[in-house]
C-alpha cells in the first residue's frame, strides 16, 4: 500500500521536476543539455536506426537521445531512442550535473527509494494532450507508427519501451492492483500485437487470472512517456502498490492522469496509447527477439491482443529502444533500479553493506561492496543476496568486495579480484534457479550460481606474507581535486 | 514473382503496409499468416533472403502447433 513517505529534492531536482512533464519537456532539456540531437540525414528504418541508436548507446556516459524525423517511406514520422541510453541523461532528470559518477547516481536513487505518497493530478479526458487524436476505425499499427526490426533476426517489428497499463481482471477498481510494466510487443496483424509475460510478472498473472475466470483484461500501451515512467515502470514493486505513486514520488513532482476509454488510468501527456483487449486463449507465434542477455529469445505461442483504439497527441514521437548485446539503452534504464532494492534489502540485516551495483544485464552480475565483520562475513553477505525476490532469479555472477573498493569502479574490482581473491574463495552453487533467457543455463530455467569473494583476509585466515594495504587517498576531496583538474584541462582556473 | 515468407517459405502474405516517397511506393511490409514474421522489402537480405538468413532463424517445416507455451491457454479458444 502507499505511504506517507516523501522525498525531499535539491533545488536543481525539484526545478527539473518541475519543468519536466512529459518526454517532450525531456528531450527538450537534454538538448540544452547537449544530451539530445536530431538526426541530420535521410534514413531507412532498417538497418540504420538500429546502427545509429547502437553508436548512441555505445558511450555510455554522456551518449545523447536521438530524433529521427527524415525516416523514408513514413513522412512525417518521428522515432526517438536512446533517451535514458546514458547515466549523462539520467543524472540530468534526478537534476544533477551530466557528469556525476554513477556511484553517486546510485546513492541519489537509494535516498529517493522507498517513497511512495502518490503525487497525481487528475486531467480531464477531453483536456489531455493525448487525445488530440483517436483512431477507432481500420486500425493499422503499421501506419500509424514507423515500426521497424531492432535486430536483424527478430521475429518482426516490436515495441520495446512502452508502458503497459492494465487492471486487475478480478479486482477492476482497485487502483494499487493496476499494474504498470515495460513488456516486450510484437506488432501482428495491422490491429493485433503479442505481449510476452511470464507467470511471474504481474501480467503475467493477470492474463492468467482473465483466462482461468472468463473475465477481460484490458490494457492501455503508453508509448512515449514521462522519463520517470519507464525507468520506474521496470522496477519491482509489490502486487498492491501502484507504479503510478512510485515514479511520481521518486521524482518528486505530480504526474498528470487521465482516464482511457477502457477505463485504466493513463499519462495525459503521452504521445500514444494503444487500447486492447486479451483475445481470451488465442495464441500467436512470437519472436525470436534479440533480448538483454544479448542473445535471441526462441520462438514461442504468446497471448494475442486486439487493438480497440488508438490516441496520440499531435506529430507524435514513438520512443524505443535498442536492446541486445550489451551495452544497450536497457543497462541503462533499469540498472540503478535493479541495484537499490537488492541494496535495501541488503542493509536491513547487514548494516555493513556499502554499494551494490548489478548494472550489468538486469544483475546476471552483480558486485556487492562490504566491511567483513568476520572472516568469511562476505560469503554470508551473498548468500542473503541470492535470497532476494530480485537474486532468487537473477544474480548468477556475484563479487564480494571491500567496503572501500568502488563496485562502480571496474578499474578497482579488478584490483580487488587481482590481489584479494584465492582459488578456494570461489564457490559455485550448482542447479539453482536461473531466469530462462540466459543462454548460459544449463536448460531453461536452471543453472549454476558463482560467487567470488574478492574482500580482503581477517583472521583466522592465513593474512598472507604482507597484509598491510595502502591507504589509497579516496572520497569528497579527491573527486573534488579531479573535477578540478578537469576545468584545468578545458583551460579554466 | 510471387513474394513468400523468408522464413518459413509459405506463400501465405499479406501486405500490411507501403511506405510512400514522392508519390511513390517506397517499400512494403509483409506479415506471415503462418509463422508470423514480418519484413519490410528493403531490409537487408540477412533478414529477407531465404538463402542468406542464417539456418537457425528459419522455420520451414516447423510444426506451429508444437511450439511452446510461454502462458498456456486455460481453455481452448472458441
Amino acid at each position: 500500500m502507499a505511504t506517507e513517505k516523501t522525498v525531499s529534492l535539491s533545488a536543481e531536482a525539484r526545478a527539473v521536476a518541475a519543468r519536466v512533464g512529459s518526454l517532450r519537456d525531456f528531450l527538450d532539456y537534454l538538448g540544452e543539455h547537449e544530451q539530445c540531437v536530431t538526426w541530420p540525414d535521410a534514413i531507412l528504418p532498417e538497418p540504420d536506426i538500429r546502427n545509429i541508436s547502437v553508436a548512441a548507446g555505445n558511450n555510455v556516459s554522456t551518449g545523447p537521445a536521438v530524433i529521427f524525423d527524415k525516416i523514408r517511406g513514413y513522412p512525417g514520422k518521428r522515432v526517438a531512442v536512446n533517451v535514458h541510453g546514458s547515466f549523462g541523461n539520467l543524472a540530468l532528470l534526478l537534476g544533477m550535473s551530466k557528469t556525476t559518477p554513477v556511484r553517486e547516481l546510485f546513492f541519489e536513487i537509494i535516498r529517493r527509494w522507498g517513497s511512495d505518497k502518490p503525487l497525481l493530478e487528475r486531467v480531464a479526458p477531453e483536456k489531455a494532450p493525448v487525445n488530440e487524436n483517436r483512431v477507432d476505425k481500420n486500425i493499422n499499427l503499421y501506419d500509424l507508427l514507423p515500426l521497424y526490426r531492432i535486430n536483424a533476426n527478430d521475429g518482426g517489428f516490436y515495441i520495446g519501451k512502452a508502458c503497459v497499463v492494465s487492471r486487475d481482471p478480478l479486482e477492476p477498481d482497485n487502483f494499487g492492483k493496476q499494474n504498470v510494466g515495460i513488456y516486450r510487443i510484437q506488432v501482428m496483424g495491422p490491429d493485433t500485437f503479442t505481449l510476452l509475460s511470464i507467470p511471474a510478472h504481474d501480467m503475467g498473472r493477470q492474463m492468467l487470472m482473465a483466462e482461468q475466470h472468463g473475465k477481460p483484461l484490458k490494457v492501455s500501451v503508453m508509448i512515449g512517456n514521462h522519463p520517470a515512467m519507464p525507468m520506474f515502470a521496470a522496477t519491482p514493486v509489490g502486487y498492491d502498490e501502484s507504479e503510478f505513486a512510485y515514479a511520481s514520488q521518486m521524482m518528486g513532482a505530480p504526474l498528470r492522469l487521465t482516464t482511457a476509454v477502457n477505463g485504466t488510468d493513463i499519462l495525459a501527456d503521452t504521445e500514444m496509447v494503444i487500447e486492447g483487449e486479451l483475445q481470451l486463449n488465442q495464441r500467436e507465434v512470437e519472436g525470436p527477439f534479440g533480448e538483454f542477455p544479448g542473445s535471441y529469445s526462441g520462438v514461442r505461442k504468446v497471448p494475442l491482443f486486439r487493438v480497440t483504439s488508438v490516441s496520440h497527441r499531435n506529430n507524435p514521437i514513438f520512443e524505443n529502444i535498442y536492446i541486445g548485446k550489451g551495452w544497450t539503452e536497457h543497462d541503462t534504464l533499469i540498472g540503478l533500479n535493479t541495484s537499490a532494492p537488492i541494496y535495501a534489502q541488503l542493509k536491513k540485516d547487514f548494516p555493513e553493506v556499502a554499494a551494490v551495483n548489478a548494472l550489468y544485464q538486469h544483475g546476471l552480475t552483480g558486485i556487492i561492496s562490504v566491511k567483513n565483520r568476520f572472516s568469511g562475513f562476505a560469503k554470508s553477505v551473498a548468500m542473503r543476496a541470492l535470497g532476494t525476490p530480485h537474486g532468487t532469479m537473477y544474480l548468477k555472477n556475484l563479487i564480494l568486495v571491500d567496503e572501500n573498493v568502488d563496485p562502480f569502479d571496474l578499474n578497482q574490482v579488478m584490483w580487488a579480484l587481482s590481489t584479494r581473491t584465492r582459488a578456494n574463495d570461489i564457490i559455485v552453487i550448482p542447479n539453482m534457479p536461473m531466469v530462462p533467457i540466459d543462454p548460459a543455463a544449463e536448460v531453461p530455467g536452471k543453472g549454476h550460481r558463482l560467487i567470488i569473494d574478492a574482500t580482503s583476509f581477517m583472521a583466522p585466515d592465513n593474512l598472507g606474507a604482507d597484509p598491510h594495504l595502502v591507504d589509497r587517498p579516496m572520497g569528497p576531496e579527491i573527486d573534488a581535486l579531479m573535477q578540478r583538474l578537469n576545468e584545468l584541462q578545458k583551460g579554466g582556473a | 514473382m510471387k513474394t513468400i515468407c523468408p522464413r518459413c517459405e509459405s506463400p501465405g502474405v499479406t501486405q500490411m503496409h507501403a511506405g510512400m516517397e514522392n508519390g511513390q511506393i517506397l517499400w512494403r511490409v509483409w506479415h506471415c499468416k503462418d509463422c508470423a514474421y514480418t519484413w519490410r522489402d528493403s531490409e537487408p537480405a540477412e533478414s529477407i533472403d531465404p538463402k542468406v538468413r542464417p539456418a537457425w532463424a528459419q522455420m520451414k517445416g516447423v510444426d506451429i502447433d508444437s511450439l511452446r507455451q510461454v502462458i498456456p491457454p486455460a481453455r481452448k479458444p472458441t
